[in-house]
């Protein structure tokens, strides 16, 4: 009966817009319920219609309707009901990606994952665990319909993979052959945005060998800048220095190679004094854009008597500039060594420290954190900054550090017990689950509240149970 | 860490705090208190004048206090009264982990000190408080007047409400003759100036409708406004003709004028009471253009007995500030509501509650038909722009132009979605979904899916 009304609806309606009577177009069969009087007739038209319009004309969808695919089951389940109100706060309240990001990290390597009502990747979101990727791609809107992630990636397939898949496939293939890995991507690599061709060479970073040759090679006359210096850093690791160049030479010119010892005589480097600020500016310049190897061999030195023979400490921004230059283009043995010597001294050279992180490995970086902490001056984000996401550190607050953290809490009446959140929040992201209950008691004694919203991350920390392997 | 008697006459604002906070200090005005294991936080739900209870929470170690009641004195009587019940122990407080209203408290609250004592206006004394006053004796000849007096004044409120709605028909002729066009193009203004005669005319929760008329309008897609305005307009004639053929009629009086206190509601025997298991939907808070905020808390009835569904409304001025919210969605409690007489019995008062130990306690079907619930409302209250409705499993999906649109199972029935959508209302099976229906449009107010129950 509707159907039957609307086109004299359609009328009435066109009526009002304009402005007017309208009882004159009303349906036929409504004309004895309006009455006589033409103002009484247009209200009860109007009450009549405004219903019927209201209720009775639900639109239909233009097209079909299109269901998108379920949200993934991740490898890794969500955390229990008792936890999420928890997660779900921090990740509303940390501000910064890293911070997210260590606590993605977190619940990973505990064997968890945040429930998807929780939180779910952003869509341009590229820095996360992996265990996230099918959601990535599921928000991508890219998902790999019926598509067997087990099934290695190769140039046929590569296109069949959705953005964040694809990076996950190629990084087992990188894990399980190399070699195949790195013939795959010489293939498909072009074929990628720039800002994804950055991402999978920094894939190949991990376990690089000569076979992976060609794929920088491929890229040395590269569009995008960036990848081409980035390839041509990663070739300078091979051992395939950009040797000889008259910048290579230029950068020596700022240094003096001398000989200490006189029983055993070693080189000692000692950098030439900069006179103006365009000579150091200069210096930074050819220190940013050369490779470790390129100077080695400009200052007639291998690799190793470089780094031995550095003036750590004399220089903080050439120290870090070196070691930004160790860490871009240096093998790893030569990481490890310049690691090594810089904390061999007293007092760490955090500057120098920080470029080099990314290519330490898990252990020696948590080592590194103690250490600092170790320091009475020492301060939880610096050890956090070091240990990375791999935290799970025992004795977190059993340490120097801990120690005046705990003692500036207990010397505070409860009013002036604010600030530290950086600190705390710092600690819950290093500490393995042990350390996160000792934290909370030694907290508690110093006369923090279980309920203190500083505490969520240490709470968090300590309530969840190792669930996969523990690193 | 504890509270004495002492510290709570001289944290009172005046006598009459201490007063009314004696009133209170009853455990049976009090559900889910609990103090923190560390004693360190105290925390209850205190029955008021609302639909709600107000929440009260107190740090004990600075004497610190929340309450989400709208009074602007500052302790209230409820912190008042937690301190008194604490101080005096006369109910107990069983240690818990602290829930997450008190913590959120926490986490916002500027720790500077202590709580400011109270300045001293007058000495405050809680044992004066704590006598009774007789109530006053009255003779028969005042009471009759007072009687006479009420009926004048409800007679005359008739009177000023008829003549209101005279005023609104008038402008809703005129709307129609110079065109719902040039109505759209300056509906703000419009609706403003009638709006400020129904105030006038005592026709408050009308002009409360029409206050919002105009963001209601400006909501929709601008090819479809004319059809709203029609729409809205056509039922406030229906609800002003309701109100002249039975002006007494409670439920079309509240939505004219005011609702009944719950004073009156709990006094009248006929008030349907129901004690059932019920779940919190959603709460929605929104300011209203007349500077009050309205809190509108939705409940499932997870029984098999009594409405389906019940609503409770509270309304405070915005210069209160943010107020926390009583509920969390997803909580689950048996409790006894008393509910506004109507053809379908919704808007309700929260008389007392119990948590429930049966958590997750699931989603009923609904024994209607879908037909049925996407109309009946239409037959009972033609006035009404939107009801909860429980739908069937189903799921939302989006047409050619992006627009969601949630589809039954059984493909019977396909409802088109308004406002924000979170991933997983689109990326999973949803087995029960309640949503407002407003004849057009479905809002999403909360669902169950493999993953859990979601909020809309």
């Amino acid at each position: 009966m509707a159907e039957a009304l609307l086109p004299a609806l359609a009328l009435v309606l066109t009526r009002w817009t304009m402005g007017g009577g309208a009882a004159a177009a009303a349906p036929a069969d409504w004309r004895g319920a309006l009455g006589a009087e033409a103002g009484e007739a247009e209200l009860r038209l109007l009450a009549l219609a405004g219903q019927l319009l209201g209720a009775l004309t639900v639109v239909e969808p233009s097209g079909d309707v299109q269901m998108l695919p379920d949200i993934p089951t991740l490898a890794k389940p969500p955390l229990e009901p008792e936890q999420r109100p928890r997660a779900r706060r921090l990740m509303l309240t940390l501000r910064e990606t890293s911070q997210r990001r260590a606590l993605l990290d977190l619940l990973e390597r505990r064997g968890w994952t945040m429930h998807p009502s929780d939180w779910m990747p952003g869509t341009n979101e590229d820095d996360l665990p992996e265990v996230y990727s099918p959601w990535q791609d599921w928000v991508a809107r890219a998902g790999p319909q019926g598509m067997d992630v087990e099934e290695d990636i190769s140039a046929e397939n590569w296109d069949q993979f959705g953005p964040a898949a694809r990076r996950v496939a190629f990084a087992a293939l990188r894990r399980r052959d190399p070699t195949r890995a790195a013939a795959v991507l010489a293939a498909k690599i072009a074929s990628e945005p720039p800002d994804r061709r950055l991402l999978f060479l920094d894939m190949l970073a991990a376990g690089l060998s000569t076979a992976d040759a060609p794929v920088f090679e491929a890229l040395a006359n590269d569009r995008a800048p960036r990848v081409k210096i980035r390839a041509a850093t990663l070739l300078a690791r091979l051992g395939q220095a950009d040797a000889g160049s008259e910048d290579a030479a230029e950068l020596a010119g700022f240094f003096t190679v001398k000989t200490k010892g006189w029983l055993r005589k070693s080189p000692e480097i000692v950098a030439q004094e900069l006179k103006t600020p365009t000579q150091r500016n200069r210096r930074a310049a050819l220190m940013d854009m050369l490779t470790f190897g390129a100077l080695a061999q400009a200052l007639d030195l291998t690799p190793k008597e470089l780094v031995e023979a550095w003036p750590w400490g004399g220089d903080v921004q050439a120290d870090h500039a070196l070691a930004a230059m160790v860490e871009r283009s240096a093998a790893d043995a030569v990481v490890l060594l310049a690691a090594e010597t810089m904390t061999a001294q007293a007092t760490i050279s955090l500057h120098g420290l920080y470029p080099l992180l990314p290519r330490l490995p898990a252990d020696w970086r948590r080592r590194l954190a103690l250490k600092v902490l170790a320091t009475s001056g020492g301060a939880f984000m610096q050890a956090l900054a070091i240990a990375g996401n791999d935290g799970e550190i025992d004795g977190v607050v059993a340490t120097a550090a801990g120690e005046v953290l705990l003692s500036e809490l207990a010397g505070r009446s409860d009013g002036e017990r604010t600030g530290h959140a950086i600190e705390l929040l710092a600690i819950g992201l290093l500490a393995s689950q042990a350390a996160a209950v000792q934290a909370l008691e030694k907290l508690a004694e110093a006369g923090l509240i279980a309920s203190d919203p500083r505490l969520d991350m240490l709470r968090l920390n300590a309530a969840l149970d190792p669930k996969g392997t523990k690193p | 860490m504890t509270v004495n008697l002492q510290a709570i006459e001289q944290l009172a604002t005046d006598q009459a705090s201490l007063k009314a906070a004696a009133g209170l200090a009853k455990p049976a005005k009090w559900s889910g208190i609990g103090e923190s294991h560390d004693a360190a936080l105290v925390w209850g739900e205190c029955a008021g004048s609302g639909a709600n209870p107000y929440r009260v929470m107190a740090d004990l170690r600075d004497l610190g206090s929340k309450c989400t009641c709208p009074s602007r004195k500052f302790p209230c009587k409820h912190v008042l009264a937690l301190f008194w019940l604490k101080a005096e122990a006369l109910a107990p407080f069983p240690a818990a982990d602290a829930p997450d209203w008190v913590s959120d408290w926490l986490g916002r609250r500027r720790t500077g000190g202590s709580a400011k004592v109270a300045s001293v206006a007058a000495e405050k004394d809680l044992h004066a408080a704590r006598i009774a006053e007789p109530d006053p004796v009255e003779d028969e000849k005042a009471a009759a007047r007072r009687e006479a007096a009420s009926a004048r004044r409800a007679e005359e409120t008739e009177h000023a409400i008829i003549d209101a709605l005279d005023a609104l028909e008038q402008w809703i002729g005129d709307q129609l003759r110079m065109g719902l066009g040039g109505l759209i193009d300056d509906v703000t203004a419009r609706c403003r100036r009638i709006g400020s005669r129904l105030v006038d005319g005592k026709a408050a929760a009308l002009a409360g409708q029409i206050d919002e008329m105009p963001a209601r309008l400006l909501s929709l897609p601008t090819g479809d406004r004319v059809r709203g305005a029609a729409v809205e307009l056509g039922r406030l004639v229906l609800l002003a003709r309701a109100f002249r053929a039975e002006p007494s009629n409670p439920e079309i009086r509240r939505r004219i004028a005011v609702a009944e206190s719950r004073e009156t509601l709990l006094t009248d025997p006929a008030t349907l009471r129901v004690k059932a298991t019920w779940e919190v939907v959603a709460e929605r808070v929104l300011t209203r253009r007349d500077g009050l905020v309205s809190q509108t808390t939705w409940l499932l009835n997870l029984g098999a007995s009594g409405p389906r569904f019940a609503m409770l409304l509270d309304y405070f001025p915005a210069s209160a500030g943010r107020r926390g919210s009583v509920f969390a969605a997803g909580d689950q409690f048996v409790g006894e509501l008393a509910f506004y007489p109507a053809q379908a019995p919704l808007r309700a008062v929260l008389l007392g509650r119990e948590t429930s130990d049966a958590k997750d306690r699931d989603w009923p079907e609904d024994a209607e038909p879908l037909s049925a619930t996407l109309t009946a409302p239409l037959l009972a209250e033609p006035w009404v722009d939107a009801w909860p409705i429980l739908l069937p499993a189903g799921r939302i999906g989006f047409d050619r132009t992006g627009a969601p649109w949630w589809r039954g199972h059984d493909g019977a029935y396909i409802l088109p979605v308004s406002g924000q959508l979170g991933a997983l209302a689109t990326g999973s099976e949803l087995s029960r979904t309640v949503g407002l229906w407003s004849g057009s449009r479905l809002e999403l107010l909360a669902a169950r899916t493999p993953w859990g129950r979601i909020d809309g």
